[in-house]
């Protein structure tokens, strides 16, 4: 991790955008205009030759005419004779001058004098007029004269009118000068027929000058046109009148005005590619800043990432993945493991971790070698320098690319000791927790809010007889008994409404597997709330034992109580039922003792008679119901109720009989009861004469004597349509002893006791319905 | 001389009824004895508003059909008022403490007296009720 300076190249220029940027613009800049300045010369070249072409075309043209007026002035000349006389000057002038457009006159001059000239009438008034007398036109005369040749004089203005050039011919007759032919054109029509006027009139300036021959100075024909001569321009030259033409482009600063748009273009090209120059020598500079700024920020980077290596809370190697070897520990590491850095240094990682972890560890390492992953975790142990082991996390973050070659890693480790131990020792805690709940007697379930067991231990098994698939599918509810369930629902809604508050004291019964009843009793706590728990935490405890024993305890203090009752009873029999015969004795002998009549004491004497008989009654009902509840060597066998029923109803068949009763019986054969046969026949004699006793003398008596099965219990019942008890009134003494609630014959009022006590005797129950004026209805439960 | 009274005995045990009318008729107090087997037939007397009640009446508890507490229900609807014309004397060969307890919530038992009614006894009643005559 080396402070690195990346080298570059740096030109001069490039260190100095601006000058670079101004030279790039000066550069172009001269090489456009060196371009723009050839291309204006090429343009004036090819102005010039224009020029050239049309001046050398007016030369010709000129020529030409100059050559017709030649021809003409000789063949007038030719007319002169030896003599010096002119003949046929009208024939042969005539037809010169009008086929030829290129002159406008002829004239005959001998001797310096006009005398014929033609046209006649334009020219007539230049007749006679001696040229060479008149020191204005004569030096032209006499230069035509000198060099024997034609010359042009003029253009100058006529005597007859009008500007005109005077082509003279000078002719010599035998050496001797006689005189001009003269050809006269008008300088308008020279200038036509050089085509002056329509060639390039519009480009070119043309002028027309002479050079006076005298004075050498040059005047100008045609209009002055200004700068004319400043401007480039092509002279002719023509020997014949010393004239010169000047063909001059009318405006040659079209062509610099036309290289404008291009300079103004190529100036703002220049400036454009200096500033692209500037630009480009700047880049490097801007780079070179950049560059700076990211190496320090590196540097800082740097610093800081190695000062979180350093200073981090976490252990870290930077490891060779080739070798294995560590290359940098930073502190964490080094206190975690007791080794210095330099020891750790070149260490293999091998080698402090624990064998047993070292496999995984490599295997892992492989996978991230061949790219597989990009790193990985693991729980792995180290070995301290003392030869301890500790419990870290280990994450390993590759340094390479994706499908690169494997360089180095980072390896960081976190101590997980504390944790690991706190979780083995959880662990253990859990494993304590379960053993205790799994061991103890009573059951502990989880039920999920649809009613599922989510957890149960075994012990349920155990009471309920149920495997664990069918406790996994079973809905509680259903297994809980019909008389619970209220109490039970009642019960859950508070708890749903509490959650966290534990609620004792749920007792219910549920179906064992082989159909008991199991007695259970339950604290329940809501923890729908609770993670890991999402149910109610139930501790059911078996208490069919207790409940049966309670039960019992119930049945015993009842019995209890009835034998209580009954002793009450009894000792209200002796108080009350015997007191009434010894007070009876008692009076009866005071009578008796104070009575003096012998005749009242008879009467006396046979009273007591009676009441000692009466008394002896009462004991023997006693004994009878004493020896109810006492005989403890009762016979008990299994009864056919039928059989039973039509014996009774034998003993009765005489009395039946004379009351015309009705009997109707409806018991099936199969109604067979564990009793005391003598009780059997005692219960039911007393409930059909009780039947019979107290009919309804108004209508004709009925007894329904009907037998059946309730609760899987046999029942009888012996309904008639007698008189009725009146329940309200009666409901309390109708079993009690010597209770009778009529005069009627033969009611003692111990029938009914003495049914009750038998059939409790027998484990039996009795109950009654009656109604005044309907009926009574016995109704006897067997065990 | 004390005006005669009258004695009315209600009992369904025919010796004691006997014996009564002799130890009546030997105190000698009362000049009219009237006797009931059943308190029934005592009631269906009484209801008569047009004849008076006895001065005393002897009623016994246990009786078929009507006993003697149903007996005083009985005469508070019949004879509203009725303990101005009688002394009612509850008298049983009972001596369950629970009866003379039940006794003390009837308002309309003049005493509760336990058999054998003595000659003593009647004249005692008798002279208490000639006391409160005067």
């Amino acid at each position: 991790m080396k402070k690195n300076h990346v080298p570059y190249f740096s030109p001069p220029l490039i260190k100095r955008p601006v000058a670079a940027g101004v030279i790039t613009f000066l550069f172009f800049t001269a090489l456009g205009f060196f371009i723009l300045w050839q291309r204006f010369h090429l343009a004036l070249k090819e102005e010039e030759q224009e020029t050239s072409a049309i001046s050398n075309l007016i030369e010709q043209n000129i020529e030409q005419s100059l050559a017709y007026s030649y021809a003409a002035a000789l063949s007038l000349a030719l007319q002169v004779d030896k003599d010096g006389n002119v003949s046929d000057f009208e024939e042969i002038a005539g037809p010169i001058v009008d086929n030829n457009p290129n002159i406008d006159a002829v004239q005959m001059v001998p001797g310096g004098v006009i005398k014929k000239v033609y046209p006649f009438e334009e020219h007539k008034d230049a007749l006679n007029y001696n040229i060479l007398q008149d020191p204005e036109v004569n030096k032209e005369a006499f230069k035509a004269i000198d060099t024997k040749k034609m010359y042009f004089a003029g253009p100058l203005e006529l005597k007859q009118g009008g500007i005109a050039v005077i082509g003279r011919l000078p002719v010599f007759i035998k050496n001797e000068f006689w005189g001009f032919s003269a050809v006269i054109i008008y300088l308008d029509n020279l200038l036509e027929q050089s085509g002056i006027k329509h060639l390039g009139a519009s480009k070119f300036a043309i002028q027309f000058g002479k050079v006076n021959p005298e004075t050498g100075t040059e005047t100008f024909f045609l209009p002055e046109i200004a700068n004319m001569g400043n401007s480039y321009s092509e002279e002719i030259t023509l020997p014949e009148g010393d004239w010169r033409i000047y063909v001059a482009p009318l405006n040659n600063h079209h062509i610099l005005e036309a290289q404008f748009p291009i300079a103004i273009l190529l100036f703002f090209v220049s400036v454009f590619l200096g500033w692209l120059a500037y630009l480009l020598a700047r880049q490097p500079a801007r780079l070179q800043v950049l560059l700076e700024n990211q190496a320090k920020e590196m540097a800082k980077n740097e610093l800081k990432f190695q000062t979180i290596f350093n200073q981090a809370a976490i252990g870290m190697a930077w490891v060779d993945s080739k070798t294995g070897r560590l290359l940098q520990s930073n502190k964490k590491l080094q206190e975690q493991l007791g080794y210095s850095n330099e020891e750790l240094v070149n260490m293999e990682y091998s080698k402090i971790s624990h064998p047993l972890d070292i496999q995984e560890n490599k295997r892992l390492m492989a996978e991230l070698s061949s790219n597989k992953r990009r790193g990985y975790s693991q729980q792995n142990r180290l070995a301290k320098k003392n030869g301890d082991y500790i419990w870290t996390k280990l994450t390993v973050s590759p340094l390479w690319e994706t499908g690169e070659e494997p360089t180095t890693h980072i390896a960081l480790v976190e101590d997980i000791s504390a944790r690991v131990q706190a979780q083995q020792k959880l662990k253990e805690k859990e494993r304590r927790f379960r053993a205790l709940v799994e061991n103890s007697h009573d059951v502990i379930l989880i039920l999920n809010k649809e009613g599922q067991l989510t957890y149960f231990s075994p012990a349920l098994k155990r009471i309920t007889g149920y495997n664990d698939e069918e406790l996994l599918q079973i809905n509680v509810a259903s297994l809980l008994h019909q008389d619970d369930l209220e109490n039970i629902r009642e019960q859950m809604k508070f708890i749903y409404h509490n959650p966290g508050i534990p609620c004792a004291g749920a007792v219910a019964r549920a179906k064992t597997k082989n159909g008991k009843w199991l007695w259970a009793e339950s604290t329940i706590t809501n923890c729908i709330k609770e993670e890991n728990i999402n149910g109610f935490i139930i501790n059911l405890r078996d208490i069919t034992e207790k409940k049966e024993a309670e039960m019992h305890l119930k049945n015993s203090y009842q019995m209890l109580m009835e034998k209580n009752a009954r002793l009450l009873n009894f000792s209200y029999i002796v108080s009350h039922n015997l007191r009434s015969h010894t007070t009876n004795l008692e009076s009866l002998l005071h009578l008796y003792n104070t009575s003096c009549c012998e005749q009242e004491r008879k009467t006396y004497m046979n009273l007591l008679f009676t009441v000692c008989n009466a008394l002896n009654n009462s004991l023997y009902d006693l004994n009878d119901v004493v020896s109810i509840h006492t005989d403890l060597n009762l016979k008990v066998e299994e009864l056919a109720v039928n059989t039973c029923l039509k014996k009774a109803l034998e003993v009765l068949k005489s009395q039946i009989k004379s009351l015309n009763a009705r009997v109707v019986v409806k018991v099936p054969e199969e109604m067979v009861v564990a009793f005391n046969a003598a009780y059997m026949e005692s219960v039911l004699l007393n409930f059909l004469t009780n039947a019979l006793r107290y009919r309804d003398t108004r209508r004709t008596p009925e007894m329904v004597v009907h037998g059946y099965l309730e609760n899987s219990k046999w029942v009888l019942e012996i309904s008639d349509n007698g008189i009725g008890i009146d329940m309200k009134k009666n409901s309390g003494k109708l079993f009690g002893l010597y209770k009778t609630f009529t005069k009627r014959e033969g009611s003692r009022g111990i029938g009914l006791f003495m049914a009750r006590n038998q059939i409790h005797a027998m484990g039996g129950e009795v109950t009654v319905k009656s109604k005044v004026g309907v009926g009574t209805t016995f109704k006897i439960m067997f065990k | 001389m004390m005006g005669k009274r009258s004695i009315c005995v209600i009992d369904d045990d025919e010796i004691y009824q006997m014996i009564m009318h002799k130890v009546i008729g030997r105190v000698g107090f009362f000049d009219e004895k009237k006797r009931y087997c059943s308190a029934v037939s005592a009631l269906q007397d009484f209801q008569d508003l047009e004849k008076p009640l006895p001065d005393v009446i002897l009623l016994d508890i246990n009786m078929p059909e009507v006993d003697g507490w149903q007996f005083i229900e009985n005469m508070r609807k019949l004879r509203p008022g009725f303990t101005e014309e009688t002394r009612i004397y509850l008298v049983t060969s009972s001596i369950a403490h629970s009866d003379i307890e039940k006794t003390r919530t009837y308002q309309e038992i003049h005493e509760f007296v336990s058999k054998p009614v003595s000659m003593a006894k009647l004249k005692e009643i008798g002279e208490s009720l000639f006391i409160k005559k005067q």
